[in-house]
């Protein structure tokens, strides 16, 4: 279990001027990033403050209703304002554009086929709090407000659903075009479900809610359009993520070619974490705008804005969990079945409800599964990605259930699971739905874990006689750790299956399957650095580090010799880009890739130059040298020699294949579009809890994980990754959510009521890793970025469970958040 | 509403105000509605100072006015006039080498997605003037009002703890 890259560059490091050094390898440090400067002296260029000259703004009118008829827009006196340069509503969109692409293109019901129509700004009906329906555009930002407030919307109100589980019921139906709320659904099984239920001592069940949250990034979403009348096209830069495969929501919806509308990203975005991935009504409606007026247009989202209507919610779940097991503590089946949230319109990321198969029964060995979801419409805000998409409540549910069978069957909770774990010597193991786990031994986190656990209880947080006293506060400690799975990155290929005919999927093979390569390109400048080009966007996970780091070692030169720049969205390939965990396998594959080429590219143009066969010069320590006679060329004269000859510099490109395609073990799942994530980094937590069960608060006194992500490429930024995870999971399991009331307003608008954690509210974090690599990578690396969002809330959650142990409350965090309301709550009726 | 914002011509009122940004005057004649931070940002051009919530949570708006830390995003404009105000584009020395606490906050892995940085900076810079060596309780007091979305603070502590050696030994 230790790092095994950096042999490649066969043990040599050299510096770009060809002059040995120590053998030593940028890859595997904590080399401090390359992006940090131009931020800490405030020269970072984040799409708020990009206005280019001439540019106007603009501001939107947002639905104060949840569920209303729009009956009237008046627009006069709007115009009449002297700062008014255009007012947009629906109808102007409809004459000229498409609606936005939508998540789910067909809706089956008894009645027949139903079809979902969303409007970039609401048509004649709108279907949750804040959703624009009028734009307005003016000079600066303040003007547009101005003019905004002289729109004049009336609104016959009409009552609204707002949650799952009603809206099942089809009372109120939030697109009469769909026929029903449950616009999407699918009951899948693997193994012998029926019979392991049938068959098993016990069935142990359990309800459970995940409340609505969202990453919430500190930058909001902004955009700057230009449409440009001579050639008939867009330019848009854009804070969005994944712009290379999502560019489609707002190229269809303007009715252009991919070609002619420009996405870019600016090198600098202000966090994402998924939640920025389905902004593109922002780009839409500014582009319209632009298209009018002939004139840059921006908009930058307010805070207000981005908490009530800003495509951003993520998940939220009612689960019901069945769990089958043999007294001697056996897990035989799992049965999951939930509704989750989605708000008035699907969006992009439907797929996280299947996400969770990839890891349907985390890190135990269990083949009969059922799991069945219900996608829900409702009158809110709709939903998009978020860190986890969709695995985090999955874990939680099925954690709770586990903690709740070990207790039925009087198992002590660690004991129980460790019965369970898959075993090392079945790596690779394949789960009943045919994802695979690459590497890894959990039983020896297990006890690494408790080893941990067990220091606490000798004279630390958990010492019994602190304990005891303690509880006679009221403040009760506790801990319940299990081992969780973080799937890493996604294959692609499965993504649509919502938007496939699920029953043809049987008859599908292995040439039928297409997934997106991770592109990359490099340039040889005059001087002999390299600049390296994405084909995605980055949002703080130090992409630019990470590349000029691994490119540094593949060519033998500094890090300091590579730039790293990005490209926009009609020069790259569609792909898929940072999500999922992925790109630290995928950059890092792609890297070593383009390096190779790179190196033959140069190596050849050198042989030319000099009259001699390929295998008579090599590439070394940043330039090539002919082998007979010793000379050489750098890497800037050969760039130059290569201008001169075809006029442009040397210039490479690699696409990277998804890993899961070379290995046939795969197969089924692709074929059957089940989730493929081939890496499964894995950990265990330990937050000691402390439950005051007089005000209901939970303290986490410190919070320990081991975790292991395979090889560690930057392990400084692997730390980082996986603290913000944790923090923001700490959010998720106590404080954050989007409450609504019955009537469907939002009660969370402000940061005074969506709860973010501060620095007070974030435990220490003691961290240990283990590195075991992946086989299915070509750096070992297993992906990162979501491990603490999906692990940290079920072991904050079964940590509580376990301190409320000696009082007779049946699990206590059967929701999240665990909210000081919610434990209080619980906790009444036990003086009842 | 514009109304109450209106001279007779029918265009906003402004008011001239005398800001010393960065060590440099500055005259301008703004709106009284006008927020500290949309003037810095756009009629000075620092755009280090960047706005997260406007409604004085989350601190990435923090400066320095007269030597105390405040949320830009809160004050006006015309409230600053003959203030003398520090942003992070003001800590770098003038050969550009950084100060010793955006240096611990690069060397610590002190931030992401950077968008709260450049108030943590300032709100750190309060906080060791006041207290060169502060405890990490004290550090949890003097950052309470700032919030990172991507470190989960634990490389902040370090930074803090990395910049006050620095300024200690300088
Ligand atoms: S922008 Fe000022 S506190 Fe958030
Ligand atoms: S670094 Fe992203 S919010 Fe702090």
């Amino acid at each position: 279990m230790s790092t095994s890259r950096s042999t490649e560059a066969e043990g040599a490091a050299h510096s770009a001027d060809g002059t040995d050094e120590e053998s030593e390898s940028f890859t595997g440090q904590g080399l401090p990033r390359v992006e940090d400067h131009r931020i800490l002296t405030g020269e970072a260029e984040y799409i708020h403050d990009i206005t280019p000259e001439n540019c106007l703004h603009m501001a939107l009118v947002r639905s104060m209703h949840a569920h209303a008829e729009i009956t009237d827009i008046d627009t006069s006196e709007a115009e009449a304002h002297p700062d008014c340069e255009l007012v947009l509503t629906a109808e102007d969109v409809k004459a000229d554009y498409n609606p936005m692409p939508t998540g789910i293109t067909e809706v089956h019901t008894d009645e027949g086929t139903g079809t979902i129509t969303e409007w970039s700004l609401a048509d004649d009906r709108a279907r949750f709090v804040g959703e624009p329906v009028v734009a307005v555009v003016a000079s600066n930002r303040y003007a547009a407000e101005d003019v905004a407030d002289l729109v004049n919307v009336t609104y016959e109100s009409l009552d609204p659903v707002t949650d799952g589980m009603t809206a099942r019921e089809d009372e109120t139906i939030v697109h009469d075009s769909a026929g029903t709320n449950i616009v999407d659904s699918e009951h899948l099984t693997f193994g012998d479900v029926d019979e392991a239920f049938a068959d098993a001592d016990q069935v142990v069940e359990g309800e459970y809610f995940w409340g609505r949250i969202s990453g919430v990034p500190l930058e909001t979403a902004g955009v700057v359009a230009q449409y440009d009348a001579d050639t008939d096209s867009f330019d848009i830069d854009c804070n969005i993520q994944l712009h290379t495969l999502v560019d489609d929501t707002i190229y269809d919806t303007l009715g252009y070619d991919p070609d002619d509308v420009r996405v870019s990203v600016p090198p600098d975005v202000g966090g994402s974490y998924g939640t920025k991935i389905a902004i593109h009504r922002y780009c839409c409606l500014a582009a319209m705008a632009s298209q009018k007026l002939d004139r840059p247009v921006k908009f930058e989202e307010d805070r207000i804005e981005n908490l009530q209507g800003g495509d951003m919610h993520c998940s939220e779940r009612n689960y019901k969990m069945r769990l089958a097991v043999d007294d001697d503590g056996t897990m035989r089946g799992l049965d999951v079945w939930f509704v989750d949230d989605f708000g008035a319109y699907p969006r992009y990321p439907v797929n996280q409800v299947l996400k969770p198969l990839s890891v349907v029964t985390n890190s135990y060995d269990l083949q009969n599964v059922s799991y069945e979801y219900e996608l829900a419409l409702t009158n809110k805000t709709s939903q998009t990605a978020y860190r986890g998409f969709g695995v985090d409540p999955h874990i939680y549910a099925l954690e709770m259930v586990v903690d709740k069978a070990a207790r039925e069957l009087d198992i002590d909770p660690t004991e129980f699971r460790r019965r369970n774990l898959i075993d090392e010597s079945d790596m690779p193991y394949t789960l009943a739905t045919n994802n695979i786990y690459d590497s890894g031994n959990y039983a020896a986190t297990l006890d690494r874990i408790e080893e941990i656990i067990e220091d606490e209880r000798d004279g630390g947080y958990l010492d019994p006689e602190i304990v005891e006293e303690k509880r006679a506060e009221g403040k009760y400690r506790g801990v319940q750790p299990s081992v969780i799975i973080e799937p890493g990155v996604s294959g692609s290929d499965w993504t649509d299956r919502q938007r496939s005919d699920r029953d043809a999927l049987a008859d599908r093979d292995r040439e039928d399957v297409t997934e997106l390569p991770e592109h990359l390109r490099a340039r040889v400048e005059s001087d002999g650095t390299v600049t390296a080009f994405l084909a995605t966007d980055s949002s703080g996970q130090g992409h630019q580090t990470l590349v000029s780091q691994l490119l540094a070692d593949e060519l033998s030169l500094l890090p300091s010799d590579i730039e790293v720049d990005y490209l926009n969205s009609a020069d790259a390939p569609t792909e898929y880009g940072s999500a999922a965990s992925r790109m630290a396998v995928m950059l890092s594959g792609a890297t070593v890739g383009v390096a190779d080429e790179l190196k033959a590219s140069v190596e050849s143009t050198a042989a030319a130059h000099w009259g001699v066969d390929s295998e008579d010069v090599v590439y070394r320590e940043g330039h090539v040298e002919r082998i007979e006679t010793g000379e050489w060329l750098s890497l800037g004269d050969i760039s130059a020699i290569e201008s001169e000859r075809d006029g442009s510099p040397t210039q490479v490109s690699y696409d990277y294949e998804h890993p899961a395609t070379a290995f046939e073990e795969f197969d089924d799942a692709f074929v059957e579009k089940l989730p493929v994530y081939p890496t499964a980094a894995f950990g265990a937590n330990a937050p000691i809890v402390e439950v005051d069960i007089n005000t209901g608060e939970v303290d986490i006194l410190v919070f320990h994980t081991v975790r292991d992500c395979g090889t560690m490429l930057n392990p400084m930024i692997v730390e980082g990754q996986a603290h913000g995870g944790i923090a923001q999971g700490i959010g998720a399991a106590l404080m954050e959510e989007f409450g609504y009331d019955e009537d469907g307003q939002p009660q969370a608008i402000t940061l005074f009521d969506y709860l973010l954690p501060s620095i007070k509210n974030i435990p220490h974090i003691e961290m240990e890793h283990t590195e075991t690599p992946s086989p299915f990578t070509v750096t070992g690396a297993k992906g990162v970025g979501e491990g603490g969002m999906i692990d940290a809330p079920a072991s904050i959650a079964t940590s509580i469970n376990a301190a409320l142990d000696p009082l007779d409350v049946d699990e206590p965090a059967d929701r999240i958040p665990v909210s000081p309301a919610h434990l209080r709550k619980r906790l009444r009726t036990l003086e009842e | 509403m514009s109304t109450d914002s209106m001279n007779e011509e029918g265009g906003p009122t402004t008011t001239e105000i005398t800001v010393t940004v960065n060590g440099t005057q500055v005259t301008a004649d703004v709106e009284p509605r006008l927020k500290l931070s949309d003037f810095l940002r756009y009629h000075c051009d620092l755009r280090g100072v960047r706005v997260g919530c406007e409604h004085g949570v989350c601190g990435a708006c923090t400066v320095e006015q007269d030597g105390a830390s405040i949320k830009s995003c809160l004050s006006y404009a015309v409230q600053a006039d003959g203030a003398k105000i520090e942003t992070v584009e003001g800590l770098t020395n003038d050969d550009g080498s950084l100060h010793p606490i955006q240096e611990a906050f690069h060397e610590s892995h002190a931030l992401q997605c950077g968008f709260c940085t450049s108030g943590f900076v300032m709100a750190t810079k309060e906080l060791l003037e006041e207290n060169p060596s502060p405890t990490r309780e004290e550090i949890e007091t003097g950052l309470e009002d700032n919030i990172c979305r991507c470190t989960g603070y634990q490389n902040i502590y370090k930074a803090v703890e990395s910049a006050a050696a620095k300024m200690e030994d300088d």
